[in-house]
């Protein structure tokens, strides 16, 4: 077992030589990939979804936990203030019931003056639902995993919706599991109408909980609690889906507030408006 | 060496191998972990970076169980997953490494208050790296210092915890019987 001193050493300065040369090249391959991922390569955008598909079930299960405590947690929030909101509740009832019957008339006067018209009616959108199992990104990117795929018909592209409004959209899918770019992230442009007057807007991301809407037209008079929904331009988003509230405006951009907001967002919905055709080409450009 | 290795019971040998993957193992439970929604308001905005700790805490006590190639597979994990460009993560967590295993004399048999005093130093430098890097790579541009500060800060205050805890499993499993 006993060695020669020298050979001891020339093993040591052979194992940091290799050290040495692994490092080296590793660092190097850092670098080649940060290039390969600039180019935007459907190799990248493969291994992505693989590494996903292969970590949902994990993350299904880890996310358990936190979910239950979440869930117990609100539901004994719910039950302290389950009075007043039940004598609440009562009230809304009523007067929704007002508003159903005059939203029945409309909407038959509406099919009747359709018909009239000769309008096609727009595409009716399928949904599958989702669990959010992972919210990966921290301070740089905000998006997370969902546990619906190319096996439930999710594409990129698609609107994700959770119960108050629009959350984000499908930029990678895989089998079994899928990415939803949050409206939120830094990366996020979609087109939206703003107010009752229907001005057009870009709403923004910029990796804070309050996008922001630019390339506001001229003239317009944005007001904070105005409401903001999709306008369906350039075919990413179907229109009408409720986006956020406008919680403070200048001239130049004003700031939202969505309607989903990141840390609750538990289940999800995948809208398939059957856009994704025209998306294809537009995919990708970010 | 290979006598007393021939004296082994399987359950040692077992062991044996639980403990030599013991910290790549926690490192991507810890992965994992920092991938789950907490549904905490305000948090996933400023999560810690738990695989930079991971790899700092393995770089100091056991630098031949974790080294360079683990090191990249877990930053390339890391970044496939969170969707971060390709290649950022694996130099950040690479360069840690790099500055501790340069420094081992510096770190050896050192109370636990100078490694996380260094840890500041260290993680300061790699999140700077990180937010750098995918500023310059990402399409988007910079993100908020802002953010990268209080995930920093709070990356921090996270250390004492998931070392305490790496120490204890590893504690754990060296008592051999």
């Amino acid at each position: 077992m006993k060695q020669p001193t020298g050979q001891i050493s020339r093993l040591g300065t052979f194992k940091y030589l290799a050290q040495r040369f692994a490092f080296l090249s590793l660092i190097g391959l850092t670098f080649a990939l940060m290039l390969i991922g600039k180019a935007d390569t459907v190799i990248v955008e493969r291994a992505r979804t693989a590494a996903s598909d292969a970590v949902t079930p994990i993350l299904r299960v880890m996310a358990e936990p936190a979910s239950t405590i979440s869930e117990f947690i609100t539901n004994l929030q719910e039950l302290g203030a389950i009075r007043s909101q039940n004598a609440d509740l009562r009230e809304v009832n009523a007067r929704l019931l007002e508003w159903q019957a005059v939203a029945q008339e409309l909407e038959n006067e509406n099919r009747q003056l359709r018909a009239l018209l000769g309008t096609v009616n727009e595409p009716e959108a399928r949904s599958v639902s989702a669990r959010v199992v992972a919210d990966s990104g921290g301070a740089f990117a905000q998006s997370v995993l969902i546990t619906a795929g190319g096996r439930d018909g999710v594409a990129k592209g698609q609107a994700v919706v959770a119960g108050e409004g629009l959350a984000g959209r499908i930029t990678q899918a895989g089998f079994r599991s899928a990415r939803a770019l949050l409206i939120t992230d830094i990366n996020s442009r979609i087109p939206v109408r703003v107010g009752e007057a229907g001005d057009r807007a870009i709403l923004a991301g910029n990796n804070s909980p309050r996008p922001r809407l630019i390339y506001l037209g001229v003239k317009s008079a944005i007001a904070p609690g105005d409401r903001v929904v999709t306008s369906g331009d350039a075919g990413a988003f179907p229109p009408g889906l409720p986006v956020g509230r406008v919680v403070a405006a200048d001239e130049a951009s004003a700031v939202i507030e969505p309607f989903v907001a990141r840390d609750r967002l538990q289940y999800v919905e995948v809208l398939d408006f059957g856009l994704t055709g025209i998306l294809a080409e537009t995919a990708g450009a970010k | 060496m290979t006598g007393i290795a021939q004296r082994r019971t399987p359950w040692q040998k077992f062991e044996a191998r639980v403990r030599n993957i013991l910290p790549f193992g926690l490192t991507v439970v810890v992965l994992l972990f920092g991938l789950t929604p907490t549904y905490i308001p305000g948090l996933a905005q400023i999560t810690p970076m738990y695989t930079l700790v991971a790899i700092y805490f393995w770089a100091i006590y056991r630098p031949d169980l974790l080294g360079y190639g683990l090191g990249f597979f877990i930053g390339i994990i890391e970044d496939l997953l969170t969707g971060a460009p390709l290649g950022v993560g694996a130099l950040t967590l690479l360069l840690t490494q790099w500055v501790v295993f340069n420094q081992q004399k510096f770190f050896h048999a050192k109370p636990f208050a100078i490694t996380w005093f260094a840890f500041g130093f260290v993680a300061f430098g790699a999140a700077l790296l990180k937010w750098v890097c995918i500023g310059l790579v990402a399409k988007s541009g910079f993100t908020p210092f802002g953010d990268l500060f209080a995930s920093y800060l709070i990356t921090l205050a996270f250390y004492p915890v998931i070392a305490w805890l790496f120490s204890k499993a590893q504690n754990g499993l060296t008592i051999v019987p």
